[in-house]
């Protein structure tokens, strides 16, 4: 369409700037800068810009030029070929995409104010403020623009990697499963040894139900190791296929500009895993508990050996005589309670049993 | 402290710890309630009374008004005081029912019963539902919850008397409901094992020192149990001192610690050390002193701080506990057995009779009650309508009607008569 | 945490007493005002027929709507419900049916069950929200709403594929439930896969606390007829009165086990075949390996020739490949047949498998399945159905004292 739209030459058509007419040079092109749009022909824009920056030759128009930014005209309408550049220049910018938002409604607000920013700028309203909000949030917002700009690329190729990826998956079930028939191979090869060096050594009076035992840790191992390797295999290739959708590297944080953005948690760096969750075992604050306290009435027990069998352990014991000695020893009760009262009574309550449900939800949902 | 939000975390904590005052108005509204209920109940059981008998004779215009004032006068209550007498009364009657068993049941399933009791009765009145009834099915309870188990069949024949199995279980939804179906009660015979146990580490050159008095080693703290002052009652050896206190300390446990507020105002930690210090105050002293530094008494004027000048949290702590062991040890004391004082036993049948004129008629029956239950009241998992209740009440009418015309009188004596000087 | 309700001498509580005592005497003046007594004794007494205890109980039951039952059997109709004023907020109600056999009240299971929830409070542990009694007497538990389903639903479900990050993961949630059971003195009694159930988020969490009690004092007896057979361990099946902590190890051990190679490992078809099948798979217990054994009341002594020397760390890694080498020696731990020997449950969680690789799955990342929610019904309302006649027999039988 670009093309078609310039393509209808104008046989009258004269450069505004040395006044040659495309009937004398039918080559003639025109070109434009976006900084003021005036047109002028290519030989111009040569003559004039070739030797650095240099001011608009259009009577009145001051800005200064640049050769490297002209360029052909794409639309007819100059209105529209600046609408145009002034909004692929903002979309660059604020170049959000939809999953970085909390909500539709914020990603549709976004969209909006995008739009009534290239308005004003493209109906010259507001035009320094606008601009130096873009400004800032073109420095403030660096990385998520990159990241952004990347991903729109990446898209832009994306399926043939797909493509690519597939093949690539098929490949590695395949040689897994190679591996893996190698692998039972082996193994069923390595048990057959083990049977019969078992017999040989004649350890055991059944070898049938060595023959058994063999077969089965056999089975056990296979089913398990498949089922691993499986599930190993299926990680690898979700994490391939996952979107390097690393958009995150925005603050996460609203900027002045878009609001609505979805809080990206900075991935915290992994704590070693805490079997405990947080409680420190065996801490205690009034008594270091002792692997054994004299008494003559345990000794009853310490030394008999039906009750020691069945594993009765009176660490247990001491473990609970002594927390049971001084659990809540501090523990005021009338302070505590009066307390906890206050704080009920703030809180406004129909009848006792509401004033009780309340006590329960609460110790409920703690 | 870590051990102290154990503690924090046990429901009888969470839901039956109290202040004194807030114990008081509880028992104060419960009263209030059940003898509203109670005058309100006699009033229908009279009325009813003579509305069979206007049935059969001659009705008798505004005759009715003025029995029922004259009635309402006379329907004295207990007071919240004398309530808390008779329970008290029948916790000392379920420890004597514990022991009547072969063998004896175990202290911690009679002791869990009497707090069973204690606590249904915070929000119950005897004049509602009489301790008699509650008494055994509480013990019972407790053998389930304490793992004593036997079967109800066994219980009930152990119990002095004739008591049938269903005597024995009518009330268990009643008392479990009453418990808020919370059965775990934390007391403090095993505390004072634990305590004993460290004593007698201490005393053997064994003793470990608390985690915040880190510098203590074996010997000195040896060497502080046996530089104490002397017991109340001479001893030939420290462990016999040891094994004397904890004798006494027991029986405390097992009977005032059990017969007054105790569990209600302080903690089982606090109880058994509070029970301690009266059987050897110096051998109680010193192990605070272990576990929270010295003597507080002598260092109130000047507090220990720390490198920041703040006040040793540990002093703070001993200071308080001061405070409410004093307390604790005092409300101890304070028991004297209700059976084995002539005062209060006659004091006693007092209120035992006062009860029989003010027993909430419609509650006397649990059996009953319990067993039509489930064939009046299907489960809707919906609330009691009004509608519900007015029919229940027309049920119950219609029974009681029925009762006395085949003079079959369930509630015993004739109520009129019965109020009558 | 929660605040006592009692101990309030907030108005509310005054305000309504008075209430009713108004009511009652509005209803008295009513009375007196018809003239005709009989007409006024058969007015409605509006709240006069409720004790407080009464209402109270109605306030916690009117707090639930019952939306669906999800699972019965013969111990227990378990319902999804919400909080009325959340619909959102989903729970359990496990309505425990009145047992017309049982003439002894409360069945134990549901005394137990009841007594430890209110006091064990853990991510690891089913949470109790609430009791309440129905009006015919039934009793209402109500519990966290776990619609993930149980551990056996996933082991047995082919389906599924999980591995030994997922399994660590899992065991991990299992050791700490039960560790916190024994920090809290009580035994659990009946550990198995499908007691495990499975939270919305992944958790797994120790439910079913039917056979618990708290640990025993010394010479205090406890019954042997406990634990799911597959997961009891020898001293049990040798029945010996006096036991700890240990019992649920070696039933966490078995759970281990049975989540590597997706079977039970040890699985007899009566008590006996159980013993013999352990000492098959372990070795068989001597008084040299387990000093007293012979000693505990249903000791079976092995003929010499059939004695199976105790395994080693060699065959578990054997058995159990997947797990490591760190895992196979945690598993090993677990399985000490000398219950003495095993580790404790505070010991396992400081075994050094947690922290090697591969690291536990995050719970988000869990294998999962549908259909959870009629699983946990089942879950809850089960005991009784499988092994019908052991678990009425430990449940009636010898409660430990006598």
């Amino acid at each position: 369409m670009a093309a078609n739209a310039v393509s209808r030459r104008d046989e009258d058509e004269v450069c505004p700037v040395c006044k040659s007419s495309r009937y004398l040079n039918p080559d003639m092109r025109f070109l434009i800068n976006p900084e003021c749009y005036h047109k002028m022909c290519e030989s111009c824009v040569d003559r004039i810009f070739s030797s650095g920056p240099a001011n608009c030759p259009v009577a009145g128009c001051r800005k200064t030029l640049r050769k490297n930014r002209f360029r052909t005209q794409t639309f007819e309408d100059i209105n529209v070929e600046r609408e145009v550049d002034i909004r692929r220049r903002v979309m660059q910018i604020l170049n959000r995409r939809e999953e970085e938002f909390d909500t539709k409604r914020n990603y549709d607000d976004f969209l909006e104010q995008r739009e009534e920013i290239i308005a004003n700028l493209v109906s010259r309203i507001d035009v320094s403020k606008t601009e130096a909000q873009l400004q800032k949030y073109a420095s403030e917002n660096m990385a998520s623009i990159r990241a952004n700009q990347t991903l729109e690329q990446e898209e832009a190729t994306s399926f043939q990697a797909r493509i690519n990826l597939e093949q690539e998956q098929a490949r590695i079930r395949r040689q897994a499963a190679r591996q893996e028939y190698e692998i039972e191979r082996r193994e069923v090869q390595a048990g057959r040894e083990d049977f019969l060096t078992r017999l040989a050594s004649g350890t055991s009076t059944d070898a049938a139900a060595i023959a058994r035992e063999g077969h089965k840790v056999l089975l056990k191992k296979s089913s398990a190791r498949r089922s691993e390797e499986d599930r190993i295999r299926q990680k690898q290739a979700a994490l391939r296929s996952e979107p390097t959708r690393v958009a995150g590297v925005s603050s996460g944080a609203d900027t002045g500009l878009v609001k609505g953005l979805r809080k990206i948690k900075t991935p915290e760096p992994e704590k070693p895993y805490d079997p405990f969750m947080g409680y420190v075992p065996e801490k205690r604050d009034y008594y270091s508990l002792q692997e054994s306290y004299p008494s003559q009435f345990l000794d009853n027990y310490r030394n008999n050996i039906s009750v020691l069998a069945g594993g009765y352990d009176l660490r247990e014991y001491y473990s609970r005589t002594l927390l049971e000695a001084f659990a809540g020893l501090s523990c005021f009760v009338d302070e505590e309670v009066s307390q906890r009262d206050a704080a009920r009574v703030s809180a406004p309550v129909a009848t006792e049993g509401a004033a009780i449900a309340a006590g329960q939800s609460g110790e409920g949902s703690a | 402290m870590i051990e102290d939000d154990i503690y924090r975390a046990s429901s009888q904590y969470r839901l039956w710890s109290y202040t004194e005052s807030s114990l008081q108005s509880l028992r104060a509204t419960t009263n209030t309630v059940a003898s509203e209920r109670v005058r309100a109940a006699l009033r229908r059981s009279r009325e009813q009374q003579s509305a069979t008998s206007s049935a059969a004779g001659t009705p008798q215009p505004g005759s009715d008004m003025d029995g029922k004032n004259k009635d309402e006068k006379e329907i004295e209550c207990l007071t919240p005081e004398e309530e808390l007498v008779l329970v008290r009364y029948y916790c000392e009657k379920t420890l004597e029912l514990g022991e009547t068993y072969r063998p004896p049941m175990p202290t911690m399933a009679r002791a869990t019963a009497i707090q069973y009791l204690r606590r249904f009765y915070i929000t119950n009145s005897p004049m509602t539902y009489h301790p008699k009834s509650i008494m055994a099915c509480a013990l019972f309870v407790a053998t389930k919850t304490e793992n004593y188990y036997m079967s109800l069949r066994q219980f009930a024949d152990g119990i002095p008397g004739e008591t049938s199995p269903e005597d024995v279980i009518a009330p268990e939804f009643l008392l479990m409901q009453g418990l808020r179906f919370t059965f775990d009660i934390r007391h403090p015979f095993r505390g004072l094992e634990g305590g004993v146990m460290e004593l007698q580490a201490i005393a053997d050159g064994q003793g470990q020192p608390a985690p915040h008095l880190p510098h203590e080693t074996a010997e000195d703290l040896q060497q502080g149990l046996l530089s104490i002052a002397p017991p109340p009652t001479p001893s030939k050896s420290m462990s016999d001192r040891i094994a004397v206190a904890h004798g006494k300390t027991r029986d405390l446990l097992k009977t005032a610690a059990q017969m007054t507020d105790a569990y209600f105002l302080y903690t089982p930690s606090q109880i058994w050390l509070s029970a301690f210090l009266v059987a050897d105050r110096p051998l109680a002293e010193f192990l605070l002193d272990v576990k929270l530094g010295g003597p507080v008494t002598a260092t109130i004027p000047t507090p220990e701080t720390d490198e920041n000048g703040l006040l040793n949290p540990l002093y703070e702590i001993r200071s308080k506990l001061h405070r409410v062991l004093t307390e604790c040890s005092a409300l101890l004391q304070s028991y004297t057995p209700l059976s084995s004082d002539p005062v209060q036993m006659k004091n006693l049948k007092r209120i035992a009779k006062k009860l029989y004129h003010c027993q909430n008629p419609e509650k006397v029956n649990l059996k009953r009650e319990s067993a039509q239950a489930p064939v009046s009241q299907p489960d809707s998992g919906a609330v009691t309508s009004e509608s519900e209740s007015e029919r229940l009440a027309k049920k119950r009418k219609l029974e009681q009607e029925q009762m006395a015309r085949q003079g079959n009188d369930v509630f015993g004596p004739d109520l009129v008569q019965r109020t009558k000087p | 945490m929660a605040l006592s309700p009692f101990s309030s001498r907030s108005p509310s509580m005054t305000v309504h007493s008075p209430n009713t005592a108004i009511r009652l005497r509005a209803t008295a003046a009513q009375n007196a005002a018809s003239g005709t007594a009989a007409v006024a004794a058969s007015k409605p007494v509006p709240h006069g027929d409720r004790e407080l205890t009464e209402q109270l109980n109605i306030d916690v039951r009117e707090r639930y709507v019952k939306d669906k039952k999800v699972g019965e059997g013969t111990y227990a109709v378990v319902f999804v419900g919400h909080l009325r004023d959340n619909p959102s907020s989903l729970v359990a109600i496990k309505k425990i049916k009145v047992n017309a056999e049982y003439k002894d009240g409360l069945a134990m299971d549901a005394v137990r069950e009841v007594k430890y929830l209110q006091e064990l409070k853990h991510p690891n542990v089913i949470a109790l929200h609430d009791v309440f009694s129905s009006k015919d007497q039934n009793l209402s538990l109500v519990l966290e709403f776990l619609p993930g389903g149980d551990l056996e639903m996933l082991i047995k479900d082919s389906d599924i594929q999980y591995g030994v990050a997922d399994i660590k993961a899992w065991m991990g949630m299992l050791a700490r439930g039960v560790w916190w059971c024994h920090e809290n003195f009580v035994l659990h009694r009946d550990i198995k896969p499908n007691n495990l159930l499975i939270a919305a988020d992944g958790e797994v969490k120790l439910a079913d606390f039917g056979l618990a009690r708290s640990f025993a004092d010394p010479g205090f007896r406890m019954t042997s007829q406990v634990i799911t057979r597959w997961y009891r361990p020898l001293e049990l099946l040798y029945g010996a009165p006096h036991y700890s902590g240990a019992v649920d190890v070696w039933s966490m051990g078995m759970v281990f086990a049975e989540l590597l190679i997706r079977v039970p490992f040890v699985a007899g078809n009566t008590d006996l075949d159980q013993v013999s099948k352990i000492c098959e798979a372990f070795g068989t217990p001597t008084e040299d390996n387990w000093p007293g054994v012979s000693k505990l009341p249903h000791y079976i002594p092995t003929d010499k020739s059939q004695v199976v020397p105790l395994q080693g760390r060699d065959f578990f890694m054997r058995q159990f490949p997947t797990a490591g080498p760190v895992g196979a020696d945690l598993l090993m731990a677990m399985c000490a047949l000398d219950p003495r020997k095993r580790r404790t449950a505070t010991q396992c969680l400081q075994h050094s498998w947690w922290t090697v690789d591969p690291r536990p799955t995050q719970n988000e990342n869990l294998p999962r399945k549908s259909g959870g929610t009629k699983k946990m019904g089942d879950d809850l309302a089960r005991r009784d159905l499988d092994e019908g006649l052991f678990k009425s027999a430990a449940r009636q039988l010898d409660f430990g004292m006598k």
